[in-house]
């Protein structure tokens, strides 16, 4: 299949790719650029670990292919943190205890931030209503909404 | 390319439909994909005139925050509102929901009451159809395969007209909706209604307002009662189309209480 040639930016830094056609964003980030944050779970957007944000928005990638994110600008969970200092929201993950096996997390920060982003003072039905694209089968989902309250306004 | 490839041609825009089919090991593989999304002009809502035009490439999301589509449609709103999750609601259209024609999509039961019409275009022409005469059954509608939608239009609701939109999921996200209730109620200045439109989703081979219970309310003043007649005579109308089956048991009295929430949202 004839590859084509994409401009994106992700995770701040900008890149150009040959990709093939019907590669997904999934494949993308994780089997060609090495960016495994992102979780492959399900596969048909039911899931939510695969959530990253394509111009600010939370998407779920395996629903997107790889040469929609031309001129696009993708964020994955490995662009949150600034250096060595993690995102107050990983912070407040990890302070109350929102981690558990982790396979959740990545998509869950990602639809997170696409809220605080858009409003930094949800409240807790919006956080529970931004979060409902993302299962968890550890937490009952309380210590992520805990997370991100904490996260409010910060 | 549509007119090239004709059926070997697989038209792409949100992919919260068309990506979950081509992953199916049944799947028959289109030899182009067709990725409209980035097609300029067929984004977006607005007012023109007494009607509100929605273009094809607009996503939940967008309806959902669309403030026209809350004050003029806010039943469309209330449908919208619970598809999939917000990541489905950022990447699917409405459009899609429209030309995937499950008889389980959310927009168009609220479409048809509102007596959406829709506009088709392709290398030969336009053509415009009402939408409730473009479903023939589940997945399969009017379009032929080298047209693409690329407007939907219905009139403004009356400032006097409630609305409401009601699903059944099995659970509240990322599910699809079992059985689903659109209904407008127009009333007078005495409380007797001049208008009602219900449309169930899910429920009916093809999807479609149901007259013999919209003519029963015409002329009454809203009651309890009133509304549950109305949710009887829908489930006698599924259970004409559909005949009894293994489901019709919970579907009879899960209709008509549907029904009957839908039009007392409306009061």
């Amino acid at each position: 299949m004839k590859r084509v040639t994409i401009k994106a930016t992700i995770n701040h830094r900008k890149y150009e790719l040959e990709v093939r056609p019907n590669l997904t964003l999934l494949d993308l980030l994780r089997e060609e650029l090495g960016l495994t944050g992102t979780k492959r779970g399900c596969e048909i957007g039911e899931c939510g670990a695969c959530t990253v944000l394509m111009n600010g928005q939370a998407v779920n990638s395996c629903l997107v292919l790889a040469p929609q994110i031309d001129g696009e600008e993708i964020l994955t969970v490995e662009g949150l943190a600034d250096g060595h200092k993690l995102h107050p929201l990983q912070e407040s993950f990890l302070d109350h205890d929102a981690v558990h096996c982790g396979f959740c997390t990545p998509g869950s920060l990602m639809s997170a931030k696409e809220l605080l982003d858009r409003n930094p003072n949800p409240s807790e039905e919006e956080i529970r209503m931004a979060i409902s694209g993302n299962l968890c089968r550890c937490t009952g989902y309380q210590q992520i909404v805990e997370a991100i309250k904490e996260t409010r306004g910060k | 390319m549509l007119a090239e490839f004709g059926t070997d041609a697989q038209i792409l825009a949100g992919g919260t439909d068309v990506m979950l089919e081509l992953r199916k090991p049944t799947a028959r593989s289109p030899k182009a994909l067709v990725d409209i999304s980035r097609i300029p002009g067929l984004k977006g809502v607005e007012e023109s005139g007494d009607s509100i035009v929605i273009r094809p490439l607009t996503t939940h999301t967008e309806i959902l925050r669309s403030d026209v589509v809350a004050t003029y449609a806010p039943l469309l709103r209330a449908a919208v509102s619970t598809i999939g999750s917000p990541q489905v609601r950022n990447r699917g259209t409405v459009g899609g929901n429209v030309m995937n024609a499950a008889a389980c999509a959310d927009t168009v039961p609220p479409l048809i009451a509102l007596n959406a019409e829709i506009k088709l275009k392709s290398s030969s022409g336009e053509r415009i159809m009402a939408l409730m005469d473009f479903f023939v059954k589940p997945y399969v509608t009017a379009a032929r395969r080298d047209e693409i939608l690329i407007e939907i239009r219905f009139p403004k609701l009356p400032v006097n007209a409630r609305s409401s939109f009601i699903r059944l999921g099995r659970r509240k996200a990322l599910s699809i909706a079992r059985l689903s209730v659109a209904a407008i109620l127009q009333k007078d200045e005495s409380g007797v209604v001049t208008d009602a439109r219900i449309v169930p989703g899910a429920a009916f081979p093809k999807w479609q307002r149901v007259p013999e219970a919209e003519r029963l309310l015409i002329g009454l003043k809203p009651s309890r009662e009133l509304f549950a007649e109305a949710g009887r005579r829908v489930s006698d109308v599924m259970i004409s189309f559909t005949g009894r089956r293994w489901s019709t048991e919970y579907k009879v009295p899960v209709i008509a209480a549907l029904v009957r929430r839908a039009l007392e949202a409306c009061t």
